[in-house]
């Protein structure tokens, strides 16, 4: 089993790049821990402030003797952060049982070549504007806001996100048709 | 609302780009309200399908939203 304590004593101690091998481990777990709150917040700003508490509190979490201490604090955060978000928005009918059905998660395991590589057959393949807009938003890793992206490719905003939508339409089916589900 | 221009707000919420608000709080992505409860719904899976993609392209590991989060601590 993937312990993602293994990179605690350094995230305390500061080290930002044993903290980006944390979150790729746990992003996904973390994630789908949200999905039933999926139409009451948004769970990408969930996710995103959760990870940034996970580390500002970091040195102050005690390991419990079992594994993945960090993963199991981080889901506890977002689901608080997102029931506080859902009553502070008032969202209609926030069931009460979501409170208390903890997921069981389990870290994601590292990349694998072989998915990659499949990955990156069907993006060869695809047209180019769909291929610059995919890129534009994998290349910028969130940094600036698709109206950025879309006037340095010389599209309006909602050309990009269409461009979007087609790539990733097609990545969808190439993948498929090679037997691969994300 | 086109079928279109709900596929559109889709596509506009799965971005890992969030604004934050006047407490340095990140806040959620403009277009998300205005979907409704299934367009929201279908967000979050879409969002999930491209982080994993994202992530598998990545030598680290790291997707979108993990790039920004780091941006942000470093």
């Amino acid at each position: 089993m993937i312990d993602l304590d293994v990179h605690l004593d350094a995230i305390r101690l500061g080290d930002v790049a044993a903290f980006g091998r944390f979150v790729a481990g746990a992003e996904r777990g973390v994630r789908e821990s949200l999905r039933s709150f999926a139409a009451q917040v948004d769970c990408e700003a969930v996710v995103q402030e959760t990870f940034l508490r996970a580390w500002q509190l970091a040195p102050r979490l005690e390991a419990d003797g079992r594994p993945n201490t960090l993963l199991r604090f981080a889901v506890r955060v977002a689901r608080n952060l997102a029931i506080s978000e859902a009553r502070r928005a008032r969202a209609k009918g926030v069931d009460p049982a979501t409170f208390d059905e903890v997921p069981e998660i389990s870290p994601s395991a590292p990349p694998d070549p072989i998915l990659r590589r499949a990955i990156e057959e069907c993006r060869d393949k695809l047209p180019q504007r769909p291929s610059q807009a995919l890129a534009a938003r994998i290349e910028t890793g969130g940094a600036e806001p698709d109206e950025a992206l879309a006037a340095r490719l010389g599209m309006r905003t909602n050309t990009f996100l269409q461009n979007f939508s087609r790539a990733r339409k097609l990545l969808g089916e190439c993948l498929e048709s090679k037997g691969v589900a994300l | 609302m086109t079928p279109e221009e709900r596929e559109a707000l889709v596509a506009a919420v799965t971005t890992a780009h969030r604004e934050r608000g006047a407490r340095g709080e990140i806040r959620g992505h403009r277009a998300y309200y205005d979907l409704d409860d299934a367009g929201r719904v279908e967000a979050f899976d879409e969002t999930a399908r491209q982080r994993a993609l994202e992530a598998a392209l990545d030598a680290q590991g790291l997707s979108s939203t993990a790039r920004a989060i780091l941006a942000r601590i470093r």
